[in-house]
């Protein structure tokens, strides 16, 4: 019995991880050995992973699901520092050698997810070469979001970064409908209310958005587009490089074997 | 006045185990960091990775349209040029010389050599990227919701942090570039802390009079970065020593 139940963990587990670009990396027996620590879990928004100053439990390698990483200050003002998908993983002070996290990490859009304990993932990243490997890239492409969403901040309107936010939700999400309040918004924008209230319905009136309470439909996604700051693009394609590049990768080393 | 230069005024160095530092040490190279010189440029590969002594680096994002924001300094605690040991083909910043002095380099191919070692370098190395990471994110919100006053404040602890000494060789263009801020923004901070006397700003040198008042004022983000710096970085000897 208890046999059985982890064979079929563990197949949902092997369909379920392929979303992982990360994972999906890692050679095929190491990717075995892996699997036998990794749990499949349902993410679901809103839901905290980390507050800053806390013991790591788990690594989240994210499938469907999405994790912004937020710095607070003054108790109650934040800023979304960095965004984690399929390409990433939730957890990288682990990879440094620290098992404390400095951001709170919150689930941004729903879905699945692989998790592991930080123990079990501290030993495996030990043995395996290239998972070290994937997982110093993959910091240094994170480092990269860091800095050029530090610069966006810095020089965009709030209309603009509102458009991209919503973007990068919207090719996520895979769906024209989904629910931010205000308050969420301007944590991850780092502004006021009525500062989102103001870009909301400037974007609204462009119909490019339908906004009401907390409901927001993309109605015009090219318009979007067009009204988002330079970097959506630049943020979209380092991800698309990453999972690109996971892919040549894996063919060099398929092709080697 | 100076001491004499030494690698060993690099932290990072310094906390290595004798065996590991005697093998770097031949590599290592004293050059001289004139102000505003960048060391990398924004998409380049990088030759070498730089140890600072005395002399602070700046990182800068550059945006398409060429305005450039600050995500983090680098001094004595760190090494300037994380991408070449992470694997990154390039760095997404530009690195300039924020405050004039010195630097310990050494080739990237060596350093890439001595990082896959495995050993105490590349733990060092780790635990200075997660201090780095903290303070990237540190920056970016500082930037958002704090005023120029705090962020000057921020800046000068986070530099004197870093160096040997209580002055910075640098000008106020370099710190509003770097703030991302007007010009005369700056010169108003800059200004009210000399008329306070916890500065004294004279032909492109600050000199820091009154630390304790310059942390009354500081926001909160200077205790964040400080705190995580410290304790992933300050009992690294003892760890090290464990390790080896």
């Amino acid at each position: 019995m208890r046999q059985s139940n982890r064979e079929s963990a563990g197949h949902v587990a092997r369909r379920a991880s392929i979303e992982n670009s990360l994972l999906a990396a890692v050679p095929r027996k190491e990717y075995r050995r892996l699997l036998a620590g990794l749990e499949p879990v349902t993410l679901t928004f809103g839901e905290v992973l980390y507050e800053p100053g806390e013991t790591i439990r788990h690594v989240y390698f994210p499938g469907a699901s999405l994790v912004s990483l937020l710095t607070l200050v003054d108790g109650h003002l934040g800023l979304e520092v960095g965004l984690i998908g399929r390409e990433g993983m939730v957890g990288i002070p682990l990879v440094l050698g620290h098992n404390v996290s400095s951001v709170r990490a919150l689930v941004q859009g729903s879905g699945t997810a692989m998790r592991m304990a930080s123990a079990r993932f501290r030993k495996e990243f030990r043995l395996s070469l290239p998972l070290q490997q994937e997982l110093y890239r993959y910091t240094h492409t994170l480092m990269a979001q860091i800095s050029q969403t530090a610069a966006c901040n810095r020089f965009h309107v709030v209309e603009a970064r509102l458009a991209r936010w919503l973007l990068m939700t919207h090719d996520r999400v895979k769906s024209d409908q989904f629910r931010m309040t205000h308050e969420f918004l301007g944590h991850m924008l780092g502004v006021r209310r009525v500062g989102v209230t103001k870009a909301a319905q400037a974007l609204q009136k462009r119909k490019l958005i339908s906004y009401s309470r907390g409901d927001i439909i993309v109605l015009d996604h090219r318009g979007l587009e067009a009204a988002a700051c330079q970097c959506y693009e630049v943020v979209k394609d380092m991800h698309d490089g990453a999972q690109a590049g996971y892919a040549m990768r894996k063919m060099r080393i398929s092709a080697a074997a | 006045m100076l001491a004499p230069h030494t690698p060993k005024q690099n932290h990072l160095l310094a906390a290595l185990p004798a065996a590991d530092y005697e093998r770097l040490l031949s590599h290592l190279e004293l050059v001289p960091l004139e102000l505003g010189w960048a060391l990398y440029e924004s998409g380049s590969q990088q030759g070498y990775v730089y140890f600072p002594t005395a002399s602070i680096v700046s990182l800068l994002y550059v945006m398409h349209d060429g305005s450039s924001a600050e995500i983090a300094i680098v001094g004595n605690e760190g090494v300037v040029g994380i991408a070449l040991f992470m694997g990154g083909e390039t760095t997404p910043s530009r690195a300039v010389v924020q405050s004039a002095g010195y630097a310990f380099r050494l080739k990237g191919s060596l350093l890439k050599g001595e990082f896959e070692r495995g050993g105490p370098l590349q733990y060092l190395l780790l635990r200075y990227t997660q201090a780095l990471i903290t303070q990237m994110a540190q920056t970016a919100v500082c930037n958002r919701h704090h005023t120029v006053e705090q962020q000057l404040c921020r800046w000068l602890l986070l530099s004197l942090d870093r160096l040997p000494s209580s002055e910075l060789t640098m000008t106020q263009e370099l710190i509003a570039n770097m703030l991302g801020v007007r010009r005369e923004g700056v010169t108003e901070a800059a200004g009210k802390l000399q008329a306070a006397g916890l500065i004294h700003y004279s032909r492109g040198k600050i000199t820091v009079l009154d630390r304790p008042k310059l942390e009354a004022r500081v926001c909160e983000c200077y205790a964040v970065v400080k705190r995580e710096s410290d304790r992933l970085l300050s009992r690294k000897t003892a760890i090290v020593d464990q390790l080896s």
